[in-house]
């Protein structure tokens, strides 16, 4: 993917983008909801006064998911039939200048990885056709807000400079975000820009989920204790005159 | 004010976990059961995946059963030779339902079968709530007082007797062993406490006198319980103790709230009006499980 992006861009190509991040860390503390974060970009030396396309992806780390479909046996509905779709995007966002489909063409849009229908699995394990089940992915992740596509969510502020918003839910896993910017003329990509941003606990629930993971025993036995106390606590504070 | 819960990995409303922890606890403070089979329907209802809701309801019910346990202890109510022998059973059980809970989460089998068995539980539950709530309502308007017969059960023909001088009985160490290990595979695997199933199986099983059977069922409870929380945060990183933090904090209030208002209501029409609830979340489950699903695709991340 790296090597296809260089072999695009012809060396010395005189317009160009700059791209940042409104942060490139997020905390992840005990009141967080997810964030909302901004992305900004230029194009610097535009080629002519025609507004160029500019396409921003942002991906999560990505992480193998099991798919199940579930059958009716015995009137009851249960998981029958697996599928693994390995290396999906854990968090998929994509918006452009345009409708995706009127910057470039499918075969351009899937190359680059641009769009919902490029989000595709680095290799896949089960007996059935896998599209199925990695269309039902796509439209969980779309419920849950992990995957989005925002058409037209690049909004241009001036000829040159445009901003986007990416929302991150609470769920969004923790880990290393890249954020892409791709720049487009006539359906072919000029420039591309990355940037990346990290998710991750801090203070109090960073130190949970270390205990819990690191120190099991001692985080289930602290977990009694604490159950243990608060019971006593509740007997103590509202005993009642015998 | 939304809530960050680490192990679940997700954001809650915590006032909706706080009103949940303190409702489930105030029917517990006023009718004496545990809520354990309300409170995971109910918490999974609300997003919580089944796995944590299941692991962590664990904790809610030791914090409950202590809170109860020591009015009784006060009273010396407690047969701790009895409650130490159906622990002994209760965490060999426990194990067990460890085990199983993990093979179920990873075959992808988790949800479906802790919903068949809350609906088979909730629907006996219900029922037998139901029955007895009426009965009692029927024998209260007749006046006549209820009495167990004193039957020679199959029971007392079997090997290891062990004398239990609070509970004056001197009986096999079996029944109590086997009571107690069903109970706790059912704590590890739903998340409940087992009260409903300890109480009735000591007064009609083992036939303990009843002043000591809340108090001996609580303890055991809170063993079993506790014995779930280590095992499942061990096996399956599956508690989330800030989520624990605030069902204990609003069933402890709760429950201590219930306790009042239960000197002032009406027991047998509440246990009926429970048991329609009960019911009545058995039902959806069911339908849920019967009905074709919205999707039939269902998604796991990981592994």
């Amino acid at each position: 993917m790296a090597f296809a992006i260089c072999a695009a861009v012809p060396a010395g190509a005189a317009e160009n983008l700059v791209s940042g991040l409104s942060q490139d860390r997020i905390d992840i503390t005990s009141s967080y909801a997810g964030a909302d974060i901004v992305l900004f970009g230029a194009i610097e030396r535009p080629a002519s006064d025609a507004r160029p396309d500019i396409v921003v992806v942002v991906r999560g780390p990505d992480q193998d998911m099991r798919v199940r479909r579930k059958d009716r046996v015995a009137g009851i509905w249960i998981n029958r039939n697996r599928v693994v779709l390995r290396g999906m995007p854990s968090y998929y966002f994509a918006a452009g200048s345009a409708p995706l489909d009127r910057i470039a063409t499918g075969a351009t849009l899937r190359e680059y990885g641009l769009g919902l229908d490029s989000v595709v699995p680095r290799s896949t394990m089960g007996r059935h056709d896998p599209e199925p089940f990695r269309r039902a992915l796509i439209r969980h992740q779309e419920a849950a807000k992990l995957y989005v596509q925002a058409e037209g969510g690049v909004r241009f502020l001036s000829g040159t400079l445009f901003r986007v918003h990416v929302p991150l839910p609470a769920s969004a896993p923790r880990g290393k975000y890249v954020a892409e910017v791709f720049l487009l003329r006539g359906g072919q990509v000029i420039d591309v820009r990355s940037s990346t941003l990290s998710i991750d606990q801090t203070g109090l629930e960073r130190r949970i989920y270390d205990f819990a993971t690191l120190d099991p025993l001692a985080y289930g036995l602290s977990t009694v204790l604490i159950a243990l106390l608060f019971g006593w606590l509740s007997a103590v504070v509202f005993r009642r005159p015998e | 004010m939304e809530i960050y819960l680490p192990i679940a990995e997700m954001s809650v409303h915590w006032l909706l976990i706080l009103g949940l922890g303190g409702g489930i606890g105030f029917l517990s403070g006023l009718l004496g059961v545990g809520g354990g089979f309300l409170l995971t329907p109910l918490l999974i209802f609300t997003g919580i995946p089944a796995p944590i809701a299941v692991a962590t309801t664990a904790s809610h019910i030791t914090a409950s059963s202590m809170s109860g346990a020591l009015a009784h202890w006060r009273k010396r109510a407690v047969d701790l030779k009895m409650a130490a022998v159906m622990s002994l059973g209760g965490i060999l059980g426990t194990g067990a339902g460890v085990w199983l809970f993990g093979v179920l989460r990873r075959s992808g089998q988790m949800d479906v079968a802790v919903s068949a068995s809350y609906v088979i539980l909730l629907g006996t539950i219900g029922a037998l709530m139901l029955r007895e709530s009426l009965a009692a309502l029927r024998a209260a308007r007749a006046g006549s007082p209820q009495r167990l017969p004193g039957k020679h059960l199959w029971i007392h023909g079997l090997p290891f007797k062990q004398r239990f001088p609070a509970s004056r009985l001197y009986i096999s160490v079996i029944p109590p062993l086997a009571i107690g290990f069903a109970v706790g595979a059912l704590s590890s695997v739903l998340g409940v406490g087992g009260g409903f199933i300890v109480v009735p199986a000591m007064i009609y099983f083992l036939r303990m006198p009843t002043n000591v059977v809340m108090g001996t069922s609580l303890v055991q409870i809170i063993l079993v319980t506790a014995a779930t929380t280590v095992l499942q945060s061990v096996n399956n990183h599956a508690v989330d103790v800030m989520l624990a933090l605030l069902l204990i904090a609003g069933g402890v209030i709760g429950a201590q709230l219930g306790v009042r208002a239960a000197s002032r209501l009406r027991g047998e029409q509440l246990r009926a009006l429970l048991a329609v609830v009960v019911l009545g979340v058995g039902a959806k489950l069911l339908i849920d499980l019967v009905s074709r699903p919205a999707d039939l695709y269902s998604v796991m991340s990981g592994g």
